[in-house]
């Protein structure tokens, strides 16, 4: 099964139940949006894919290519091929992008690239998001405004070129440019050995990522799903009107 | 079984052939030593460290007069001279001096770079003029090491002779008995230098190292000093430095503490002329049972001096390492500059730090300022990271080396930068 799937997930921080029995299936191949009011539990279901470990999983399962990878450590996962654009991406002061990337991709292929090898492919990544090379020196994070950040971790994604990516947010706060930008790059991973889920609030960066598939996610489930009109309406007629007719439905 | 007692310092006395000056410091030396008490945790300098399990007492290990070839030397130190900055060398291995290389031109400039005991009969005057001036009976473990020394290294460097590439020392215990060795650098007025003292072992039984160092700049003299310590497990070592700086002399320091069981620094820059300047830099990583102390004293006597320290460590597994800094201005010390650092990373919740700056101020117009902080590893820098498929010990490693890089960054020396490197990351994943 070439896909990520998402098993009746529930999950809880310091005793709080945020997921409740989450399903979702991404096909490698495709790119879904996964949608939802703030506090839905968007980034909660990222960062537990990603095995962070403030969260305990109390049921359910999450399987990548049919296996499950709960038990992996978040390392693990990533080197299994599975990526999370952070919300809030991490400053970590003294380590430089370019070292720091080398290694993780190092990590990935489990052998030593050489030097020239990765230049190649960090120059291609930073062509396609129009930066420039000399933020390969700064320390990963310090100091970067918002926009940088996340173009920053659409790099990681373009050099590390995971099977699954997870992108939380990576529109908010950015201006219409870098908006586009970060669209160019999540386009240019779009292919046959390439599945995402992108999270996002609004739907104007659907305007530039166009969804196979959406999914809405309220109060710790899925309550519904769609095309990409489902986005448009949604924008439309705002989170409310969906809390309506879910309870209608309930 | 022999004692630390008169007999056994007029032994070692008349083994090295001393000069009768000489054996009278020892044995005033001595009284002191037997005056003093081994420090306990009731001293405030020492109420962090355990000292039960220290091999006090030990018996001191006696000369044997070995010499070795290069090809001869012990691994530890062939494989530190394939990637080193030095361009000349003493090695030392327990009390004997056992190959030296000093380039030739330096020697012919007047450059001394030599055993203790022989710069005793070659220039007795420079060694008589300057020895124990800067390290002599300041507590029991100081009188020790002056009354019972059995070997050291001695730098001397004309005035006006300025060499660039560094000059090292390395010195490999050989572990079950005490050794005690010194370092006596002198430079003349406007001299410059480079030293590099090392200290290396593999893991031992319970053996005691006393080591001193004593540093006298001249007007104008610029001396680059780094103290090394990767010595292996069992090695209680204990260091005590001092430099003498006079008029617009500079000094940048360097004391690393990577191995052994037990590591003390007692680190002290004294800036006795105007425009003396002392950069004071400590690197410091602890694993398993080991335990640094660090005690540094910045001095400010004289006006228009500065010092900068920074000292940066890590602790992992239990490890302790202890921080106590003082500046120190006395009244005539007016116009200084002093400023003060200590940064500690945090890896295991069994570890611990514990880092006391303090300031002693006889002086109005200065600019002073002094922090410290002590910190766990960030675990959401670890998770970040990590979800990009580091390991969790090289995510860790990354973390400590990008904490410990601003004192890596101020070593202008690259070779052995790289050396510290290496250590750290071993050490990681140990
Ligand atoms: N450490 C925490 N302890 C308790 N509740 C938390 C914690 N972190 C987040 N939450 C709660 O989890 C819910 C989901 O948050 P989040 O996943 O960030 O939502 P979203 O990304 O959809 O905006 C919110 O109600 C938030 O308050
Ligand atoms: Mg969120």
């Amino acid at each position: 099964m070439n896909q990520l799937e998402i098993r009746d997930l529930w999950a809880s921080i310091d005793g709080e139940t945020i997921l409740k029995g989450v399903n979702l299936v991404v096909p490698k191949g495709q790119v879904h949006a996964l949608m939802g009011p703030n506090g839905a539990g968007k980034s909660t279901l990222g960062k537990i894919l990603a095995g962070d470990p403030e969260y305990t999983v109390e049921r359910g399962d999450i399987l990548l290519d049919g296996e499950s990878i709960l038990d992996l450590s978040p390392d693990e996962r990533a080197r299994k091929g599975l990526f999370l654009a952070f919300q809030y991406p991490v400053e970590v002061p003294g380590v430089t992008i370019a070292n720091f990337l080398r290694l993780a991709l190092q990590a990935k292929l489990g052998r030593e690239v050489g030097v020239a090898e990765f230049w190649t492919k960090v120059k291609k990544a930073l062509e396609v998001l129009d930066w420039d090379e000399s933020y390969l020196s700064r320390h990963l994070n310090e100091g970067f405004s918002g926009g940088e950040k996340k173009r920053n971790e659409i790099l990681q994604l373009l050099v590390l070129e995971p099977a699954y990516a997870v992108l939380d947010e990576t529109d908010s706060g950015l201006d219409i440019d870098a908006l586009k930008v970060v669209a160019r790059g999540v386009n240019a991973m779009r292919g046959p050995n390439f599945g995402a889920l992108v999270i996002t609030h609004y739907q104007r960066l659907l305007n530039y990522i166009v969804p196979d598939r959406v999914h809405v996610m309220m109060d710790g489930r899925i309550v519904a799903e769609g095309g990409p009109e489902l986005a448009l309406e949604l924008e439309a007629k705002g989170y409310e009107w969906l809390r309506e007719r879910v309870k209608e439905e309930a | 079984m022999q004692v630390l007692d008169k007999t056994q310092v007029e032994a070692i006395s008349r083994a090295l052939k001393e000069p009768g000056w000489l054996l009278e410091k020892r044995l005033k030396a001595l009284e002191a030593f037997a005056r003093l008490s081994y420090p306990s945790k009731k001293d405030e300098a020492w109420r962090y460290t355990d000292l039960s399990e220290a091999p006090l007492e030990q018996e001191v290990e006696t000369p044997k007069g070995l010499s070795l070839s290069r090809d001869e030397l012990p691994e530890l130190v062939k494989r530190r001279l394939e990637k080193t900055d030095v361009s000349g060398f003493l090695v030392f291995v327990g009390p004997d001096l056992v190959y030296a290389e000093v380039p030739e031109e330096l020697s012919a400039k007047g450059l001394v770079f030599t055993s203790l005991a022989e710069a005793l009969k070659t220039h007795p005057g420079k060694v008589e003029a300057t020895l124990f001036r800067g390290v002599y009976v300041e507590d029991k473990f100081a009188a020790e090491n002056s009354a019972f020394f059995t070997h050291g290294a001695f730098l001397y460097v004309p005035a006006g002779l300025e060499v660039e590439k560094p000059l090292g020392v390395f010195k490999v215990l050989e572990g079950g008995k005490a050794s005690a060795g010194r370092s006596l650098i002198f430079l003349e007025d406007n001299a410059k230098a480079a030293y590099i003292e090392e200290y290396l072992s593999l893991d031992l039984p319970p053996t005691l190292h006393l080591s001193a160092t004593e540093m006298v700049l001249r007007p104008g003299a610029r001396l680059r000093h780094a103290h090394v310590q990767t010595l292996g497990d069992g090695v209680w070592h204990f260091h005590r430095q001092r430099a003498l700086l006079e008029r617009d002399a500079a000094l940048n320091d360097l004391v690393v503490n990577l191995g052994g069981r037990y590591a003390r620094s007692e680190v002290a820059s004294e800036l006795l002329g105007p425009g003396a300047e002392s950069e004071m830099l400590g690197l410091y990583f602890g694993h398993g049972l080991q335990h640094f102390d660090h005690y540094t004293l910045q001095h400010h006597v004289e006006h228009h001096t500065r010092s900068d320290l920074l000292y940066k460590g890590a602790v992992k597994d239990e490890a302790r390492a202890v921080f106590s800094g003082l500046i120190k201005l006395e009244r005539g010390a007016q116009k200084t500059d002093a400023y003060q650092a200590n940064r500690n990373l945090i890896l295991s919740p069994t570890a611990r730090v514990d880092s006391i700056p303090q300031l002693e101020i006889g002086a109005n117009d200065v600019r002073c300022t002094h922090g410290s902080t002590t910190a766990p590893v960030d675990e959401m820098q670890l998770f970040y990271l990590q979800s990009r498929g580091l390991s969790r010990s090289l995510a860790q490693e990354l973390l400590v080396k990008a904490h410990l890089a601003d004192v890596l960054n101020r070593i202008p020396l690259k070779a052995l930068r790289a050396h510290l490197e290496a250590v750290i990351e071993e050490k990681v994943r140990i």
